[in-house]
Formats: structure tokens, sequence, C-alpha cells
């Protein structure tokens, strides 16, 4: 399978303060890989490395194949769409004005501004100056302007962190949909239900150090203690091992027509994280 | 390096519309304006001097604070990060930008030209004199604008500027008494005026030459000076 981004043994100091130390990962054509911790893990600045805006201190990182200090070239930037948590938009201009000039500089036609702009659920909201615009529409914008040139790559550092649940969903099919035309999604998240559902692979950054890399599902089964709870028709909640050794007792149950439900008690994204790196997500 | 005129279309048409939003950095065309309207106060032919303190003075305050502002401004909300990850080049975006200040400079200086009754004797080679001045206001402009983070920061940053360039010319009797103020008279303001004087009394453009060269220098610099900040701050 061909990658689309390579980091190897990447290091990143600002001063005397170590953002990213020894990072290593590879992404491969059509993933949607989540990159996740806590803040001040080294998300942002992995982003920033990957698109050219910041340098690493050592290690080596590629996008398609080149070095991202390489990446500048006109042709390689309509390849690749980034949302940073540090994107402006022009506040006196209308959403549309907005969007019309980056229409302009990516070269795709102007027809594309309502389909981005159906996509975040703006279409409406054209007209609107940005300065007068909510956070969650700001940052509509900001991904409808991302879409805008319909990227190979796309970069989302916590692309819904402002959102409300239905437009985070909107969101998220968004994505999905761009997924399942070929679109490689790098995303950022504080959210592990966004991360569940969206991502193929996620990596667990804490301290600038990856600590843990892979499917969610086999994550969740890899750090599940195979247990089960079972809630009881007269209110009890009982946690038992999936082994033979309850099976006795919960047949039992069964058998008395006791049980109001029961379901596996894997761990979640979240808990994982808490588990390895003893830190709260923020 | 690119170079698409329809890139450059699409960053100066929005600029022109931003910049007619934009209260505080548009107003700034009254400056010379209204000084132009003191200066042309009073009967009898308004002095050389005084229409090149107005026209430096649209130099300095339009054409180099415009421009200093609009980056300024470009950082200061985050929207510069947004064009420099797009197919633009710095080119594009510069040159975008620069002809949204040039349009302003030449209608703010046209207008006070007309108030203040300037005719000079030779109009072409004056037009030709400002426009170079004009291409190192922009430089200066360009400059400070990458150096500055925000439109206060530029604010304050030009204001040398402004006295320098714009107010320079009230220097002129100290300059030829005090000699460490010599240097003065190779400012890019005191070559333009020296211009218009050779004008009046029928200087050519050979004659004039040395002095367009001399501006023409202070271009370069300002450029390079450009090229070298935004080198060493392309990256955070
Ligand atoms: N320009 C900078 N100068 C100095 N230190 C920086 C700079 N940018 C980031 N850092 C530091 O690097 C570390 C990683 O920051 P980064 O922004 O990558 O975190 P993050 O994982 O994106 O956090 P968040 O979830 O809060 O966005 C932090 O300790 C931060 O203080
Ligand atoms: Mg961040």
């Amino acid at each position: 399978m061909e990658n689309v981004i390579r980091v190897e043994a990447l290091a990143k100091v600002f001063g005397n303060q170590t953002a990213l130390e020894n990072v290593d990962f590879q992404v491969e054509k059509g993933e949607t890989f989540g990159f996740l911790g806590p803040s001040g893990a080294g998300k942002t600045t992995t982003i920033k490395i990957l698109t050219g805006q910041l340098m690493q201190t050592s290690g080596e990182a590629f996008v398609f194949n080149i070095p991202t200090s390489e990446l500048k070239k006109g042709m390689h930037r309509k390849r690749v769409g980034v949302l940073t948590d540090n994107s402006g938009l022009y506040e006196r201009l209308s959403i549309h004005d907005n969007l019309k000039l980056f229409c302009d500089l990516y070269e795709v036609p102007r027809s594309r501004i309502e389909e981005v702009l159906d996509m975040v659920n703006l279409t409406n909201e054209k007209k609107k100056a940005v300065s007068k615009l909510s956070k969650g529409m700001l940052q509509r914008v900001l991904l409808a302007r991302t879409f805008l040139h319909e990227p190979d790559l796309l970069f989302l550092d916590e692309p819904t962190s402002a959102l409300d649940p239905t437009n985070s969903k909107q969101i998220h099919d968004s994505l999905r949909r761009m997924n399942e035309k070929g679109t490689t999604i790098f995303l950022t998240t504080h959210d592990m239900t966004e991360a569940e559902t969206l991502c193929n692979r996620v990596a667990f950054l804490n301290k600038g150090k990856i600590q843990l890399m892979d499917e969610p599902k086999k994550l969740r089964r890899q750090y599940s203690d195979n247990t089960v709870i079972i809630e009881l028709k007269d209110g009890r909640e009982l946690k038992r091992t999936s082994g033979p050794e309850h099976a006795q007792e919960i047949y039992q149950y069964m058998m008395d027509d006791q049980i109001v439900s029961i379901h596996s008690d894997e761990p979640t994204l979240g808990d994982i994280f808490v588990d390895i790196t003893g830190r709260e997500l923020v | 390096m690119s170079f698409s005129l329809k890139r450059i279309n699409a960053i100066f048409q929005k600029d022109l519309k931003d910049l007619s939003k934009n209260m505080y950095i548009g107003s700034i065309i009254v400056l010379p304006i209204l000084m132009a309207f003191l200066y042309s106060i009073g009967d009898g032919e308004t002095p050389i001097l005084l229409h090149y303190l107005v026209i430096n003075l649209a130099l300095s305050s339009v054409t180099a604070f415009i421009q200093c502002a609009v980056i300024a401004e470009e950082k200061e909300k985050n929207t510069l990060r947004g064009l420099m990850l797009s197919p633009a080049s710095l080119t594009e975006i510069l040159t975008g930008k620069s002809l949204v200040s040039l349009i302003l400079t030449v209608v703010t200086i046209a207008l006070c030209m007309v108030i203040t009754g300037y005719e000079p004797t030779n109009l072409p080679l004056v037009i030709l004199a400002i426009f170079v001045a004009s291409l190192f206001f922009l430089a200066l402009g360009t400059l400070l604008g990458l150096l500055t983070r925000s439109i206060i920061e530029a604010s304050v940053v030009i204001l040398p500027f402004i006295f320098l360039f714009g107010f320079g010319s009230m220097a002129k009797p100290f300059i030829e008494e005090i000699t460490w103020l010599k240097f003065m008279e190779y400012l890019p303001n005191s070559q333009l005026e020296e211009i218009a004087y050779g004008v009046e009394v029928g200087a050519g453009f050979s004659d004039i030459l040395e002095n367009l060269a001399i501006i023409l220098v202070w271009v370069l610099v300002g450029v390079i000076l450009t090229i070298f900040v935004y080198k060493k701050r392309e990256l955070d």
C-alpha cells in the first residue's frame, strides 16, 4: 500500500522544551488516521511540521514521498487541505467572498462554493460578514474552505471542537464521503467518540511520544478485561468475567427471566488513554 | 517561481474590497488631502517645497502605511497563513497587495496635486519620478509589515518614517548647517524634490538620471531587506 505520510524519528524542540520526541508513523492512502493526546502533547506541532509551517529539529517527515520542507510548490499545495487551530478568515468580507478568493487561488470553479457550503450546512448564511458569525459557524466556514479544492490529503486539527452534535454529525458524514472517494485524512481530536467512529487507526501521543498505535477496535479488545455487565430486573448491576466460571450463574438468571441486558465491558478509547498515560483528556 | 495573473487579481480584488470596509486604515488617505487643503489656502503660487511636503506625506502615509498595515493585519488575524498554504506564491500575494496600495497612492496624489494646483512643466518626468519613489515606499511598507504583528504595532512603527520622509523637507534649513544631517539629501523624498526643482528649470530625462538612480538604489535596498526578512520569518 502506498503511504501518504511517513514520519521517522521526528523531534521538535522549542528552546529548552521538547514538543516531539522520536515520533515514527506512516499513514496509508485512503486511511483516516486519528492523532490523539492531551493538551500540549504535540499534535498541532506535528501538523505544522507535516504542512511545512514549521521545521523539525531532527528526523524526517515526508508527504507524498516529498520532504515536507519542499512542499511549497503550487502543485503540491493543491493536493493538501489544512485546517489548524490558528486559521483565520477575512472578517469584514462575507462567507461567500472568503471562499471566492480561495476558489481563485486554487483554480477551482466558483460552483464549488455552493457545494462546500452545502456540506457544512451554511448555504443560507453565505452573504453574512464573517465578523458576525458564531464560533461554530466560523469553524464550518474554515472546513468549507479546506474542502474547496478536493484535496487528496486533509489535515484537520480538532475539526469539530466548536460544533454542536448535529453539525458534528454532518461534518463526520462529509468526511466519510470524502474518505470513500479516496481522500486520506489526518485528524487530531479530543473527542474519543469522533475518533472511534471516523478513524481506521489511531495513535496516542503523550508528552511528544507515541504511546500506542492501532485500530480502535483492536485496542479496545486488547485492553478489555473480558468482563460483561449484567443488568437485572431487580435493579442490580453485576460485573462478571465472561469465562466459564460464571456460566452457571448467568444461566440461572436467564432461566429465571431476571436479565434486562448484558453487555461487554470493553474500555472506550478514553479509558485506554487514561490507563496508559494516567492523565485525563481535556 | 509561479506568477499567475488570475491569483494576483484574486488577491487584489479581495484586498480592495476589504480595504473599502476598513475605516481605520482607509481613513489615512484623509491626512495628505487635508494637508493639501491647508497649503492651498492663501493666494499666490504654492512653492514646490509645499507641493512635495504633501506628495511625500502621501507616499509615506498612504503607500507605505497602507501596505504595512494590510500585511500586519493579515498576520494579526492569521489569514496570511491561509494564503501561504495555498498555491499563491509570496510574489503573487505581495503584487496583489502592492497594486491596491499603488492605486490608492495614484488617486491620493492626483487629488492632492489638483488641490495644491501643482502643474509641473514636464508632467511625464515628474510622474516617472513619483512612480519610482512609490516603489521604494511600497518596499518600505512591505518590510515593516513583515516585521510587525498587529495593526496597532504597524501604526506606531510607521510614525518615525512618516516624520522622516513626510516632513523631512521641513528640516532643509538645518540640513545645510549640520553636517551629519547631510545624508538626508540622499533620501528618496529629497531626491524627488530635487528632480521637481530641476524639471522647473528645464531639466530633461538625462539630467535627472542621477537622482532617479539614487532612488532606485533605495528601492533595491528595500527589496533586498524585504526578501531577507521574509526568508527568516517564513517559518514560525
Ligand atoms: N511556537 C512555539 N514556541 C514554543 N513552544 C511551543 C510552540 N508551539 C508549541 N509549543 C509547545 O509545544 C508543546 C506541544 O504543543 P502543541 O500545540 O503541539 O500541542 P497540542 O497537542 O496541539 O495541544 P492542544 O490539544 O492543546 O491543541 C506544548 O508544550 C507547547 O507549549
Ligand atoms: Mg493543538
